[in-house]
């Protein structure tokens, strides 16, 4: 065929009724095999509209029900809602190295406090973990160990950065409303 | 009496036509007839009508592609039997998994062997591949077998990848998050492989499915065809055991 395309380049009536033939022929078929390849790829990408997931938004009861200081881990939900004196915040958890969950857990730190490891300090909250101070509240991700300050702040293991936040406010109906396909800035805060 | 023995012979001829379009060349007892026998048979077409000695040498190819297309069949034919109780949905595939192992009689022998069967296989053609490495077996003229032989030993990865979820338990499920978050790294396709693979955005009754839709017919018969074109490359490049 790519004999048949330089003659006719060369000279147009140097190719015969039947290589033409056979050249638009074998550009249709590939035409259609590529526009099937193509089509086959759009029917596994199934719409976003069909499908049957959790809605990204939920509600998460009165501002009331939690307490300033404290962190309240939505295990199936997979968000964190942390009150600090400042207003509420809402992070998505999701560990940002592959995907787990990670768990909640009084101390985070001492271990490596106590193997010598210096230096672990949230730079958002100034909180840092010292032989005098050796312990932390945090997370730790089952899946390939990576840490992370209750503020989502990654700082061990191959987590590249800390977990998103994402949006939270107060619904109409005065229950906080979380927004996980929302993600927010690290500075987000919501007044109540 | 006459009529009676007229009968058998009919039915004995009938029998002799029938035994003998099976096996057509009778016993190879010349080197002739099983050269006829091998060349006609469909069975034996696989194997090569002469063998030298020096070919067949198990310390020189130590059987292990023979092994993997083995525990293929093992895989194959355990897989058929698990494939009647389980069903891929998220509310289902524990439970059935379960039933498998406790209440349905041998179910547990089943699966088992399915289970160390996909372990030993990935090991195999690892083992396989490397072989062929070590013995210079990828060089000309079978580059082409290498380059079938690697898609199958991903195929076998692949293979062992979706069984991973269809048992369905925690294990499962952080494994193939992790692996379709991996997908995801790859540079431009990535989100869109990891949606593709998931059919959504979390490993749920979709993403259940499509592995198990990849599991038992696709990644199988892929693999089935490229294991034809591998066998029959493997005659025609010819042996060189005796080196």
């Amino acid at each position: 065929m790519a004999a048949n395309f330089k003659r006719l380049m060369a000279d147009s009536r140097e190719m015969s009724r039947r290589s033409f033939f056979a050249m638009v022929g074998w550009g249709a078929f590939t035409v259609a095999s590529l526009a099937a390849l193509w089509e086959s790829l759009n029917f596994m990408n199934l719409p976003r509209t069909a499908l049957y997931e959790e809605p990204a938004a939920f509600k998460a009861g009165p501002p009331g029900d939690y307490g300033v200081g404290s962190t309240t881990v939505l295990t199936d939900k997979r968000v964190v809602i942390n009150r600090d004196p400042d207003g509420f915040y809402a992070i998505s958890l999701i560990c940002t190295h592959l995907g787990c969950t990670p768990r909640y857990f009084n101390d985070v730190t001492s271990d490596l406090v106590a193997k010598g490891i210096s230096g672990i300090k949230d730079p958002d909250t100034g909180l840092a973990a010292t032989p005098a101070n050796p312990a932390l509240v945090g997370f730790k991700c089952p899946c390939h160990g990576s840490r992370y300050f209750r503020d989502a702040v990654n700082f061990f293991g191959p987590a590249p950065r800390p977990m998103d936040r994402i949006h939270v406010e107060v619904a109409p109906d005065g229950k906080l409303f979380v927004d996980r396909s929302v993600i927010v800035d690290r500075h987000f805060r919501l007044k109540v | 009496m006459r009529l009676v023995r007229a009968a058998f012979d009919e039915i004995y001829a009938l029998l002799a036509q029938m035994v003998s379009s099976l096996f057509r060349h009778g016993l190879p007892l010349t080197d002739k007839i099983a050269a006829r026998t091998a060349l006609t048979n469909f069975v034996l077409h696989i194997h090569p009508v002469r063998v030298r000695r020096s070919w067949i040498r198990m310390s020189y190819t130590l059987c292990l592609g023979g092994l993997s297309f083995f525990l293929f069949i093992v895989l194959t034919v355990t897989g058929l039997y698990l494939m009647f109780y389980y069903v891929p949905s998220t509310g289902h595939a524990f439970q059935d998994m379960r039933d498998l192992q406790f209440v349905i009689t041998f179910g547990g022998v089943v699966r088992n062997m399915h289970r160390w069967a996909a372990h030993l296989m990935v090991i195999t053609v690892w083992l396989h591949m490397a072989r062929v490495f070590l013995t210079g077996s990828y060089k000309k003229p079978r580059e082409f077998n290498w380059a079938i032989g690697t898609t199958l030993l991903l195929i076998t990865l692949l293979l062992s990848f979706t069984g991973y979820l269809l048992p369905w338990d925690q294990l499962s499920i952080w494994a193939v998050t992790v692996g379709t978050n991996m997908a995801r790294y790859a540079p431009i396709a990535g989100p869109f492989t990891r949606y593709l693979l998931l059919g959504g955005t979390v490993v749920g009754d979709n993403a259940l499915l499509r592995f198990y839709v990849l599991h038992v017919v696709g990644l199988p018969l892929f693999g089935f065809l490229l294991m034809v074109v591998h066998f029959w490359r493997v005659r025609k490049d010819g042996f060189s055991g005796g080196l």
